[in-house]
C-alpha cells in the first residue's frame, strides 16, 4: 500500500516539477520515500488520509460496512492492521517526538507477519527461566529468516544476553 | 486510664480504622526521599550510558539496562543532570515554560534524579505542574464494571449507565476466571449502547488478554505490569523484554494498550531493596518509556493501602502520576481501589488528580456498589455519583462525568440488557430471560439479580473461546435482532483497527469516533485562559442538576 502510494506521490511531483519545477522542490525537497507524514496535518489518517488506509486483505475503510458485514463480504481478518499503516502512525509518532513509540510501532509492523499463536508462544518464551539462551537464539534467527522481523529478532538476541548475565535464562 | 470522651468518640471515627506505620526506609517502607536512594548521576561513553545513578555498567540489573539504553536520551542527558533540582521543579510550575520544553529536559534524567526534582515540590505545586504536563489538553475518566456473580445482564446495563454518565474507558474483571469471555462480551455490548465510542478492556493474565483482543472482544488492554525491582519483575513472571515484546503484539494487532505499575508493589512483593516507593515507581515509569508503551496506569493502583499508610504517601502517589506525564506518558492515574474508611481521606486523595486534571482521573471509578467491584473495591463507587458531580460544580471542574436523569439511565440499561440477550440467543449461549433483562434495568447491585446457572455459563463461554467468536459475529449477531444501531458501533471500535490512530498517546473516542489523542488535541496549559478549559455546554451540562430549586419553581 505504501509502495503504490510513493509512486502515487512521484507520479505527482514529475508532473509538477515538469510545471512548475521550482514550486514542487519547494513543497517537497526530497525524493517521495523522504516525504513524511505530519502529524498536524495527516492526524488522525482515518479522517484526514483515508485514501493511505487499507486493511491486510486490501480492503478500503469505506469498504467496512454493516451491509457488507452481513453479506459476509467483511470478516474478522479484515478489520487488521497492516504494517504499512503502522509505518505511517510511527512516521506521526516521530512528528510529535515520541521516537521510543514510533520504535514500538515499526517493531510491531514487523510483528503482523507473524500468527497470533506464534506471538502468544514468543511472548511466553521471553518470560524468565522459560528459555535457554539457544533457545532465544533460535527463535531471533526464525523472525529474522521466516517473517523478516529484523529489529524483533535483534531485541530477542539482547535479551538472550541480558538473561544469561543476569541468570535469568532456563536451568538445564 | 479513665477515657477521655472526647478521644472515645474519636477513636470511633472511620479514620481510626485505618492502618498507619512510621518510616521504615531498610524495607522500603517509605515514600520518596529515603535515605538509601541512589544519589543522581550519568556518565556516557560512545553514545553509551557507563554509569546511571552511581551504578556501573557491570553492575546493571536488567531494570537499569533497560532504562539505561532505551528511556534516557544520550544527545541531552548531561545537561539536563547538571540542571539544579529547584531550577528543573519551577519549570514545572511556571507557566511561562511550555510543557516542551519540559519534556525535552525530562528525556535526559535519570531515576533518582526526578525523585530528587520531586522532593523539592509540595502537592499544590505538583497539582499546577500537572494541570500543564497532562499529555491530552481534554481530561477524561475510566470506570470498572464488575460484579460478584460475573452477571453478563448486569455488566450490560452496568457498562450502558456508565457510559451515559461519561466515563470514556472501562474496565473489566472477573471473580471466576473462565467467565472472561462473557465479561468482555458483555461490557462491549453494554458499552457501547450507553454512547458509540466507548473503549472497554477486560483484565486477565497476560496472555488471554492480548487473546481476547486480537478476537475483537476488547479494543484496548492495561494490565501489563511492570515492576522497580529486578526481583520483583522476575516474581511477576516478566521482564522489560518480555513486556516490550508484547506491548509490540498489542500494536500489531492494531490495540491501543498501556502498562500498569505503581508505589508499595515492591514493598509488598518483599524486594524494595530498600529504596523509597517513589523511585522504584520512577523506574517502572521509564521502563514503559523505554519500551515505546504510549502510556501507564500508576498512582499505587492495587497497592494504595502501601503508601496510604506511610507519612507523606499520598504526595508521592501525586508525584507518580506527575512523572509520567512529564515523560510523555497517558497518564491513568489510580484513585482505583478502596483506599479509607475515611471519606474525608478518600476524597483528599481523589482531589489531587480530580483538581489539576489526568488523562483518566480514576483507572477505575466503580461504576457498581462497592461490594460488587471485583478490583477490591474502588476509592470512588456508584453511590458516589452524586457527591462527584456536585463537586465538578462546587469547583467548576471537569472529573470526565456528569448528571443524568432516572428515565434515561433505565432507558440504557434495559436496552443493554435486550441487546446482550438477543447476542445471547444468536449465539446459542444459554438464555437470558425477561425477568433478567427487568432486573438489570432497574438493579442496583447483583444482591437485585436473580442467580444464573454458572455451569451452564463456563462451559459457553468456554466454547465462545473454542468457536473462535469475533467481534465481526457480535456485529452480525445485533444487526440480526434489530440492535442496528448498536452493530454499527460495535463495527466502528472494530474499524479502528484498521486506521491505528488511536494507538497514540492519550487516545480516546468521542460519539462519532473521531479519535482524540495528544497528537490532535494536545494540552498547551500556559496559565489563566489558556489550556483545557469548560465550555459553555460542558459547564451547562454540570451545573443544571435537577435537583438545584430555581425562582420559576415558587408561586409568590
Amino acid at each position: 500500500m505504501i509502495q503504490e502510494k510513493m509512486i502515487e506521490e512521484l507520479v505527482r511531483q514529475v508532473m509538477q516539477s515538469m510545471q512548475s519545477p521550482a514550486a514542487a522542490s519547494a513543497s517537497c525537497p526530497a525524493p517521495a520515500k523522504e516525504c513524511k507524514l505530519d502529524p498536524k496535518k495527516d492526524y488522525p489518517l482515518a479522517s484526514k488520509r483515508p485514501e493511505l488506509l487499507k486493511s491486510p486483505t486490501g480492503k478500503k475503510l469505506s469498504d467496512i460496512t454493516l451491509e457488507k458485514v452481513l453479506n459476509g463480504d467483511v470478516k474478522a481478518e479484515d478489520v487488521r492492521i497492516t504494517p504499512e499503516t503502522l509505518r505511517m502512525q510511527a512516521e506521526i509518532a516521530d512528528g510529535v517526538g515520541r521516537v521510543q513509540f514510533g520504535n514500538n510501532l515499526r517493531r510491531a509492523a514487523e510483528l503482523t507477519a507473524i500468527p497470533d499463536q506464534r506471538i502468544l508462544e514468543i511472548y511466553n518464551a521471553l518470560r524468565p527461566y522459560r528459555s535457554s539462551k539457544q533457545e532465544l537464539l533460535d527463535i531471533a534467527e526464525e523472525m529474522e529468516s521466516k517473517y523478516g522481523a529484523k529489529i524483533n529478532a535483534a531485541f530477542v538476541r539482547e535479551a538472550a544476553g541480558v538473561y544469561e548475565r543476569r541468570g535469568r535464562l532456563k536451568a538445564e | 486510664m479513665k477515657r477521655s470522651k472526647r478521644f472515645e468518640v474519636l477513636a470511633a471515627r472511620p479514620v481510626n480504622q485505618d492502618g498507619f506505620v512510621v518510616d521504615w526506609p531498610e524495607v522500603g517502607l517509605i515514600a520518596m526521599n529515603s535515605p538509601n536512594d541512589p544519589v543522581p548521576s550519568i556518565k556516557i561513553m560512545n553514545g553509551k550510558v557507563v554509569e546511571l545513578d552511581g551504578k556501573q555498567r557491570d553492575d546493571f540489573d536488567f531494570i537499569d539496562q533497560f532504562i539505561a539504553d532505551y528511556a534516557i536520551d544520550v544527545n541531552v542527558a548531561e545537561k539536563a543532570m547538571a540542571m539544579d533540582d529547584y531550577a528543573i521543579a519551577k519549570m514545572l510550575v511556571d507557566v511561562n515554560v511550555s510543557r516542551d520544553e519540559v519534556v525535552k529536559v525530562a528525556r535526559g534524567l535519570t531515576p533518582a534524579k526526578l525523585v530528587a526534582v520531586f522532593n523539592t515540590m509540595n502537592v499544590v505545586e505538583m497539582m499546577m505542574a500537572v494541570q500543564k504536563m497532562r499529555a491530552r489538553k481534554t481530561p477524561s475518566n475510566q470506570c470498572h464494571v464488575t460484579n460478584l456473580q460475573d452477571n453478563p445482564v448486569q455488566i450490560a446495563a452496568d457498562a450502558a449507565e456508565a457510559a451515559l454518565r461519561g466515563f470514556d474507558e472501562m474496565e473489566t474483571t472477573v471473580g471466576v476466571v473462565r467467565y472472561a469471555p462473557f465479561n468482555a462480551l458483555s461490557l462491549q455490548v453494554g458499552g457501547q449502547v450507553g454512547r458509540g465510542g466507548v473503549l472497554i478492556q477486560c483484565a486477565l493474565e497476560e496472555a488471554t488478554e492480548l487473546l481476547l483482543g486480537m478476537r475483537g472482544i476488547t479494543a484496548y488492554a492495561e494490565t501489563i505490569s511492570v515492576y522497580g525491582t529486578e526481583n520483583v519483575f522476575v516474581d511477576g513472571d516478566d521482564t522489560p523484554w518480555s513486556k516490550g515484546f508484547l506491548a509490540s503484539a498489542y500494536a500489531s494487532r492494531g490495540l491501543k494498550m498501556r502498562f500498569t505499575s505503581g508505589t508499595g508493589s515492591e514493598v509488598q512483593m518483599g524486594y524494595a531493596e530498600g529504596k523509597s516507593m517513589l523511585y522504584l515507581e520512577i523506574r517502572c515509569i521509564m521502563v514503559t518509556k523505554g519500551a515505546g508503551v504510549q502510556g501507564l496506569q500508576n498512582g499505587s493502583i492495587s497497592c494504595i493501602g502501601v503508601p496510604g499508610a506511610v507519612p507523606g504517601g499520598i504526595r508521592a502517589v501525586l508525584a507518580e502520576n506527575l512523572c509520567t506525564t512529564m515523560l510523555d506518558l497517558e497518564v491513568a492515574s489510580g484513585n482505583d481501589q478502596t483506599f479509607s474508611h475515611s471519606d474525608m481521606r478518600r476524597t483528599a486523595r481523589l482531589l489531587m488528580q480530580m483538581l489539576p486534571g489526568t488523562d483518566f482521573i480514576t483507572s477505575g471509578y466503580s461504576a457498581t456498589p462497592n461490594y460488587d467491584n471485583m478490583f477490591a473495591g474502588s476509592n470512588v463507587d456508584a453511590e458516589d455519583f452524586d457527591d462527584f458531580n456536585i463537586i465538578q460544580r462546587d469547583l467548576m471542574i471537569d472529573g470526565g462525568l456528569r448528571p443524568v436523569s432516572e428515565e434515561e439511565v433505565v432507558a440504557v440499561r434495559n436496552k443493554a440488557a435486550r441487546a446482550l440477550q438477543a447476542v445471547f440467543r444468536e449465539l446459542g449461549f444459554p438464555a437470558i430471560t425477561d425477568e433478567e433483562v427487568e432486573a438489570a434495568t432497574y438493579a442496583h447491585g447483583s444482591k437485585d439479580m436473580p442467580p444464573r446457572n454458572v455451569v451452564e455459563d463456563l462451559k459457553a463461554a468456554e466454547e465462545m473461546m473454542q468457536r473462535g467468536i469475533t467481534g465481526i459475529d457480535i456485529v452480525k449477531a445485533l444487526a440480526k435482532n434489530g440492535f442496528v444501531d448498536i452493530a454499527e458501533n460495535v463495527l466502528n471500535m472494530l474499524k479502528q483497527r484498521i486506521s491505528g490512530d488511536y494507538l497514540h498517546t492519550s487516545a480516546i473516542l468521542d460519539k462519532d469516533f473521531n479519535v482524540v489523542s495528544a497528537v490532535n488535541n494536545c494540552n498547551d496549559y500556559a496559565g489563566p485562559g489558556t489550556g483545557y478549559r469548560l465550555s459553555k455546554e460542558r459547564w451547562n451540562e454540570i451545573s443544571n442538576i435537577s435537583r438545584a430549586i430555581k425562582p420559576s419553581d415558587f408561586d409568590v
